[in-house]
């Protein structure tokens, strides 16, 4: 897997024009620190635009699986699922022996190397791509 | 209709029935095999690999088929129409065979899988691991599918890989129980391989997932 650079968490706001206010809003609840894992950001009011490099994704925890205090996020659409996975581990804190997986329409897990961007255009709605997480207990 | 996480024999092959038809309108290769000596049967999905990362491109190959192809190497070819080009030597091509079967003692759908080069040799278990992706290899060794073995596939009488069925059960109850609430047209096989598939360096088309929540 192509090791995608990491932007920084803190990226200005794609487009300049408008006075939206802060792009970097910090999550309405504490949370634990954000990892440094990267293209992700706390969901905002970004105006809808075409060239919006950004998708929003509504994280949903399925069974045992820790809720998300920031469900809302801004993910760059080239971001696989893969990348997404490791964010909300290290988000949740998960130990190594757990294994987290994704799912697209709640039962299907897109492969680790898509990227979000496709799974926006083919499930989203409403503006948003909700993607349902859930752990698992790896083998051991 | 009320289903429980486990399911028999009958279930499993409707769910199959179902996977393969949409795998005929999106031209995906899965057949249905019956054992010659009872009515079970198992689905089954042959494709070659190009081991160098060349690729080699076929005109027959789906144009409706929305998602780039996740892993850059993998090509889904219809058996018949493979041809080794020229540039490329035999061991470059992998073969890779894929058979969902059902087990009764765990109730719950089991992948064989195995690889061999075009001329019949098969692979090892760990040059099988040197061909799959990065990304996927961190997700086998954590991930809840217990071990990979080699086992004698229960209708063919051949050695296969197994990804031990044990754990099924663990981590497609929490999937399937949300996703009944919402959808009840779920497909069991659809969301099973999904998540085991790329693992093995099988990948299905996002396609499956709409099949999948329309009840196709």
């Amino acid at each position: 897997m192509a090791e995608e650079p990491e932007s920084a968490l803190q990226l200005p706001p794609s487009t300049a024009a408008d006075g939206e206010g802060p792009t970097e809003v910090s999550p309405e609840t504490a949370t634990p620190e954000p990892p440094s894992s990267a293209a992700v950001s706390p969901g905002t009011e970004e105006p809808a635009g075409d060239t919006k490099k950004k998708i929003d994704i509504l994280l949903k925890a399925v069974g045992d699986t820790p809720i998300m205090k920031t469900k809302k996020w801004a993910v760059e659409r080239t971001r696989t699922i893969q990348g997404l996975i490791d964010f909300i581990k290290k988000f949740l804190k998960l130990v190594a022996s757990e294994q987290l997986f994704i799912y697209v329409n709640q039962s299907f897990a897109p492969s680790p190397d898509q990227e979000v961007g496709t799974l926006y255009e083919c499930f989203g709605s409403d503006g948003k791509l909700v993607l349902h997480y859930c752990k698992s207990q790896a083998w051991g | 209709m009320e289903e429980d996480e486990f399911f028999g024999e009958k279930t499993f092959q409707r769910y199959c029935a179902e996977f393969i038809k949409h795998s005929q309108q999106i031209g995906d290769g899965w057949e249905w095999r019956t054992s010659k000596d009872s009515s079970d049967g198992y689905m089954c999905k042959t494709h070659f690999q190009v081991k160098n990362g060349t690729v080699v491109s076929h005109p027959g190959t789906s144009a409706h088929e929305q998602t780039c192809l996740p892993m850059e190497e993998a090509l889904e070819l219809p058996l018949d129409d493979f041809e080794v080009p020229e540039t490329m030597a035999a061991t470059d091509v992998i073969k890779y065979e894929y058979h969902v079967l059902y087990s009764c003692s765990y109730q719950v759908p089991v992948l064989y899988f195995r690889a061999s080069f075009l001329d019949g040799r098969p692979l090892a278990l760990k040059d099988v691991w040197e061909g799959v992706h990065d990304c996927y290899k961190t997700r086998l060794l954590q991930g809840p599918w217990g071990t990979i073995t080699q086992q004698e596939h229960p209708i063919l009488g051949q050695p296969f890989c197994v990804l031990h069925p044990c754990k099924t059960d663990e981590f497609m109850t929490p999937v399937l129980k949300n996703s009944r609430k919402i959808n009840g047209n779920v497909n069991y096989i659809t969301s099973w391989l999904s998540v085991v598939g790329p693992v093995v360096g099988l990948n299905l088309p996002l396609s499956y997932a709409r099949a999948a929540s329309q009840g196709e």
